[in-house]
Formats: structure tokens, sequence, C-alpha cells
């Protein structure tokens, strides 16, 4: 004889026994199409360079070339100014050419 | 109409055809949605994600297995992944909820009452229903599908993938965990229907 444990545990699995199935929610194809109309009209295409994705990309390559002309930029001012090696070329140059008279009747 | 004609015409994008194929399969879809989601209002929105997805990869249909097999095979992936999905909210706003200052409470969904179960055995089949979320998926897609959808092991094994032992297996084990499960909340179960 089946305990009370067991009755209620055939009653439990044999209650989905014979199952209806549920009916389907009014104008479902509908609803549907309506969906798949906005779907449709979200993903129309735009132009290019009005995409979200291309401004991204753009402004992105932009902010990097920024960056990376800052660094260099901070980088030259770091490093000591030639000016010894200038002014001996210049020294030199105007040796060279006797542009160090003041005067040209000298 | 046949199927391949219906594939084919699908294939031109022909409304008709489409129209046709909703109406074949609109069914079928929602049951098993609902019976994977356990609420009407997801089960519909997911059997139009089913039916938008056939109709944007019908080309991608290969007939080597039927068009209600490749149809089921859409919804249970979709169902399984919204599964996944409000399983992973839930744990986000339980974490979330630990660390915010509202102390607000979590609740469990209502049980669920499918509409096609015999008044009086709506009580019991709601506790099946939660024992049956509480299984392995592919023990509950197997479960489901050959309970409710009343599928034979060569369709379930077609629309899982697998060999029919394996179904026979799934199915064996699905009944054994839910028979522990139940065992296991019999005193609770026991203690509710007296009252």
């Amino acid at each position: 004889m089946k305990s009370k444990f067991e009755k209620r545990e055939e009653a439990i699995l044999g209650s989905i026994d014979g199952i209806q199935p549920a009916e389907v929610p009014p104008y479902f194809y509908t609803r549907l199409l309506v969906r798949m109309q906005n779907e449709l009209e979200v993903r129309k295409p735009t132009f290019i360079l009005l995409r979200p994705a291309f401004l991204t990309a753009s402004l992105s390559i932009i902010l990097a070339v920024n960056i990376a002309f800052l660094f260099q930029f901070n980088n030259q001012q770091k490093l000591p100014a030639p000016q010894s090696n200038n002014k001996a070329t210049i020294e030199s140059f105007a040796d060279a050419y006797n542009l160090n008279t003041s005067s040209v009747y000298e | 109409m046949s199927e391949q004609e219906l594939v084919a015409q699908l294939r031109y994008g022909d409304e008709e055809a489409f129209k046709k194929l909703v109406t074949l399969f609109q069914q079928k879809v929602f049951n098993t949605a609902l019976n994977f989601l356990q609420n009407q209002h997801d089960a519909e929105d997911i059997a139009q994600e089913v039916f938008i997805q056939v109709y944007h990869s019908i080309r991608q249909f290969k007939e080597n297995a039927s068009l209600s097999t490749w149809i089921y095979r859409i919804t249970i992936s979709k169902c399984l992944d919204h599964v996944r999905n409000k399983k992973r909210k839930k744990r986000f706003a339980f974490i979330s909820g630990l660390f915010s200052e509202k102390n607000s409470l979590l609740h469990d969904a209502p049980d669920f009452e499918h509409p096609g179960v015999q008044l009086d055995r709506k009580e019991d089949a709601a506790i099946l229903f939660k024992l049956v979320d509480t299984l392995p998926e592919s023990q509950k897609t197997a479960f489901l599908l050959n309970k409710i959808e009343a599928l034979s092991y060569n369709e379930i094994a077609a629309i899982m993938n697998i060999s029919e032992s394996a179904v026979d297996s799934l199915l064996q084990r699905a009944k054994q965990n839910l028979r522990k499960k139940i065992n296991s909340t019999n005193g609770k179960v026991l203690s509710k229907n007296n009252v």
C-alpha cells in the first residue's frame, strides 16, 4: 500500500499529464509584424559619417594623435638645447665669408 | 503546400509564406517558450524573436533537419539564453542590493499557473513547474519536450542533437531528481495540503 508521501509524489508528477496547450495571445501575428517593422526602421542605413562607430573611431584617432604629439613635444623640451654647436656653426660661417667686419672698407 | 515549397517561398521573402509559417508554428513556439520561461509576457516576447530570427536566417536553414526541428532548436536556445540572463540579473541585483543603502527586498516570481492544467491539479502543477525550473538545462529540456510537448525520443534527439539513448538517460535522471526534490520538500507540501 502506498504511503501518504508516495501518493503525493505521484500526484505532483502526474499533475501535468494530459495538459492542454495554452492559447497563443490574440493578435500575435499583427504584433509580430509591428515589431519587425520597428526593427527594420531602426536598422535603416544612416550616412556613414554620422554613424556612432565612425564618429567614435575618428575621435579616438584624433585624440591618439594629439596625445602622441604632446608627448613628443614634452620630450623635445626636456632635451638640452644644442646652442653651443649652433653658435660655433654661425661663427665659423661668419669667419668663412668674412662677415665679422663692421665696415665694408676694412 | 509542402515544407520544401514553404521554405523556398520564405527564401524569396514571400509575406504570405511567412504568415503561413507563423500560423503553423505559433502554438508550438509559444507553448515551448511558456513552459521554459513560466511567464506569458516573456513567452510572447521570445516567440516573436524566434519568428524574426527564422525570417532573417531562413537562407541558412539546411534541409537535413525538418523545419519543425530547426524552429524548436531556435526556440530552446533563445529560452535558455533568456533564463541565463534573468539569473545573471537576479544575482547582480542581489549583490548590488547588499551594497545599496535601500534595504529593498528581492521577491521571487509568483508560482506559475499553466492555463492548460486541469483546475483540480493546478496546485500540484505549480509545485512541479517550480521544481522543473531547478533541473539542469538538458534534463529540463528533455522533460518539457517529452512530458508537455509530447514529442517522441526520436524528435527530442534530433532537436537536442544527441542520441535517443541519451534522451532516455536524461529523462530518467530528470524524474529521479524530481522525486528527490519532492521528497525533500514533502513535509512542506503535505502540511500545505492539509491546511
